[in-house]
């Protein structure tokens, strides 16, 4: 080891270090003193106020020991009858322990159910909500099939009526056009008589202007016989005259000549008798001149007469022809109608057809509607009945009073399904008439609506009967529908009295102005004592639909009497309604007695 | 124009329509006083009482006993009293021929009845003012509403 300074002299520089240190060790405590002096004053004012605090709390403590003392004595009453209490849980506790067990062991059941109804919830949560989906869907589908069941029956009887039409229109055309077949026969026939008049027309004319040419030489030959004759009586004047001075001559030759008197006296009365022939001839040459100018004058009128009816036979002719054009022309465009006619008729055939394919797919419809519109409706009824049966705890009073609401709504529409579906069959009229008894199908009727009529001390008088001649199964929903209808709508209180009569009648005697008088009707009366209607209802109540009452107060779709005046009018029959509110409703219907 | 409370009357006899009316009505933010009618004779008797005030807005079903929708919106048109009263029909059907046929007799607004309550509550809530400001704008134009 070698050191450079003596071991003296390296001490006191440590001592030195030593104290300096101190000295700032010193320094440094004397300043943290201060800091603690500081401290103190501060815990000291602390001090006083918390002793200040003490005191309070002092007397708070002393209040609290006497209510304690007062609490002590309280305890030692309640010490008292807890003692009692001990003794009495004593012997609870030891039914407890019995009862401990039974619960522990129940317990154990409650676990293992409630694990497995934790199972089945879930099930049943996913199976609600698979049920929501599908009664929206449901919800949604019974809409479309509503609003389409609603266009399809107006479609039907659109095409109902337009098929009526069509049938009607058809044979309107075949007759017409055999009508017109006959037409055309007939101006065949007609032309050819005319073309045959025509054609002797013409021959007649032919012959009438040949006559008048006939005539017209006769009587110019006529003029010159006249002529002629005029000329041979100048010329016979003449040769008298000459005769008349001949004689004269004679006379004197005759004076003279005494030999030749014999001969010539002879001559004498010989001309003498000649002269009174010509005299003769003349006269009756002056008569045949006078006819022929008669005669002549006719002819002459006669011409007059034949050009008048030759020019007349000309307009005719004319006319003829005129109207044989015509019946040409009308012959032509017949052809063209009778073609248009055959082309419609075809036309015609091709939409009866397709309204054979129409009808059958609405049978088909009514084949849905029967069916399958009423399944998903039945499953809604059906979920709504499960949940209010099972879920019936779980639900509030306004859940509850909606699903009911929900299963009415339901009822309804199940009720209309069945309503329109009866209107509907109604509208085949592919059925029978048949004499029937109308007391058997109300004695039927009475049997089915017996637990009503029961109800309402209901009761169905039959006055009168008559067999009918109707379609049976038609006329017993008719009657089933208004004896139901009397029932339903009758007074509170006053039993139901229903009066049924029918009886043949003439249409005069009936008091219903449509009827025709000449024919027998079979009149039916269905009277009741029920709460009737202002009188200015009696034509809407057979309207579909139509109904004088809120559905809460009577239920019912306002179908029934529609249905029974759609089977009267396939009878050909009439029904009426007469009623007073309050007084009752009369029913009279009118049908033919075949 | 603000209108303090708008007096709505309903005509339907359908018990449930009418309370899912009167709800919708009630949760909209609107000040409305609903009466109900049950058919359209009462209606008529109702709105021809000379001494009633007249409500601001009538919704009409289409099928009601004794008196049907047709027949009170047209003596509605007729009347020089209630003539100007917005008409708001409102029904399950949506038959165009029977819109434009009501559209035609003077209604303003159809509403077809929808099978779901909050859209019945948007439907409502929609046709209130259209029906409302054509007493003041007197539109020609009209509306079909439906969900």
């Amino acid at each position: 080891m070698a050191k450079t300074k003596s071991p003296d002299v390296d001490e006191l520089t440590i001592i030195r270090k030593e104290l300096a240190l101190q000295t700032e060790k010193n320094e440094t405590l004397v300043a943290e003193l201060l800091v603690a002096r500081k401290e103190l004053v501060f815990q000291k004012e602390e001090k006083g106020k918390r002793a200040a605090e003490l005191g309070i709390a002092n007397i708070e403590l002393a209040f609290q020991d006497e209510e304690k003392g007062k609490r002590a004595a309280e305890l030692g009453i309640a010490n008292i009858e807890l003692a009692f209490q001990d003794k009495e849980k004593g012997k609870r506790a030891a039914e407890l322990g019995i009862a401990n067990k039974e619960l522990a062991f129940q317990d154990e059941e409650k676990g293992k159910r409630a694990a497995e109804l934790g199972i089945a919830n879930k099930e049943l949560v996913f199976q609600d909500g698979e049920k929501e989906k599908r009664a929206a869907e449901l919800g949604i589908a019974n809409k479309e099939l509503v609003f389409q069941n609603d266009e399809k029956e107006k479609r039907a009887a659109e095409l109902g009526i337009a098929n009526k039409e069509l049938l009607f229109q058809n044979n309107e055309k075949e007759k017409r056009a055999a009508e017109l077949i006959i037409a055309n026969k007939e101006l065949v026939f007609q032309n050819e008589e005319k073309e045959k008049r025509a054609a002797e027309l013409i021959i007649a004319n032919k012959e009438l202007v040949f006559q008048n040419d006939e005539k017209e030489k006769r009587a110019a030959e006529l003029g010159i016989a006249n002529k002629e004759l005029a000329f041979q009586n100048d010329e016979k004047e003449k040769r008298a005259a000459e005769l008349i001075v001949a004689n004269k001559e004679l006379a004197f030759q005759n004076d003279d000549k005494e030999k030749r008197v014999t001969e010539k006296e002879k001559r004498a009365a010989e001309l003498i008798i000649a002269n009174k022939e010509l005299a003769f001839q003349n006269e009756e040459k002056e008569k045949r001149a006078a006819e022929l100018i008669i005669a002549n004058k006719e002819l002459a009128f006669q011409n007059e007469e034949k050009e008048k009816r030759a020019a007349e036979l000309g307009i005719a002719n004319k006319e003829l022809a005129f109207q044989n054009e015509e019946k040409e022309k009308r012959a032509a465009e017949l052809i063209i109608a009778n073609k248009e006619l055959a082309f419609q008729n075809e036309e015609k055939e091709k939409r009866a057809a397709e309204l054979i394919i129409a009808n059958k797919e609405l049978l088909a419809f009514t084949y849905i509607s029967s069916h399958d519109l009423q399944e998903p409706l039945r499953k809604i009824q059906t979920f709504v009945t499960v949940i209010l049966d099972n879920e019936h705890k779980n639900l509030s009073e306004n859940g509850k009073y909606n699903f009911q609401r929900m299963q009415l709504a339901a009822g309804r529409m199940q009720q209309l399904i069945e309503d329109l579906l009866a209107f509907s069959r109604i509208n085949t009229t592919e059925h029978e008439f048949e004499k029937t008894d109308l007391g058997g199908i109300i004695e039927e009727i009475k049997v089915e609506l017996k637990d009503t009529m029961q109800e309402k001390h209901a009761t169905v008088e039959v006055l009168e009967l008559c067999p009918a001649n109707i379609i049976a199964f038609q006329f017993r929903q008719l009657l089933y529908n208004l004896i139901s209808n009397a029932i339903k709508f009758s007074q509170p209180g006053i039993p139901s009295k229903i009066v049924i009569k029918c009886a043949v009648a003439k249409g005069s005697q009936l008091n219903n102005s449509k009827l025709s008088a000449e024919k027998n009707y079979c009149h039916i009366t269905v009277s009741d004592n029920g709460i009737g209607f202002e009188p200015h209802f009696s034509e809407r109540i057979f309207g579909v639909f139509q109904k004088l009452h809120s559905k809460e107060v009577y239920a019912g779709t306002g179908i029934g009497l529609a249905i029974v005046k759609k089977i009267v009018e396939n009878h050909n029959g009439i029904i009426t309604a007469t009623s007073e509110l309050n007084k009752g409703a009369t029913f009279d219907i009118y049908i033919p007695a075949g | 124009m603000e209108l303090k409370q708008l007096n709505v009357l309903l005509a339907d006899d359908d018990i449930d329509d009418c309370n899912f009316f009167k709800k919708a009505l009630n949760d909209l933010p609107l000040p409305t006083d609903l009466t109900t009618v049950h058919d359209g004779e009462a209606l008529m008797q109702m709105l021809n009482n000379e001494t009633g005030m007249l409500p601001h807005v009538i919704f009409l079903d289409i099928n009601m006993p004794r008196k049907n929708g047709f027949e009170c919106l047209a003596e509605l048109k007729q009347s020089d009293r209630l003539k100007d009263v917005p008409v708001i029909m409102f029904s399950t059907s949506n038959s165009r021929d029977a819109m434009n046929s009501l559209f035609k007799t003077g209604a303003d607004v159809y509403i077809r009845k929808p099978g779901n309550f909050e859209q019945l509550k948007e439907l409502i809530h929609h046709a209130l003012p259209m029906a409302t400001e054509k007493v003041f704008s007197n539109s020609q134009i009209k509306y079909i509403l439906n969900a």
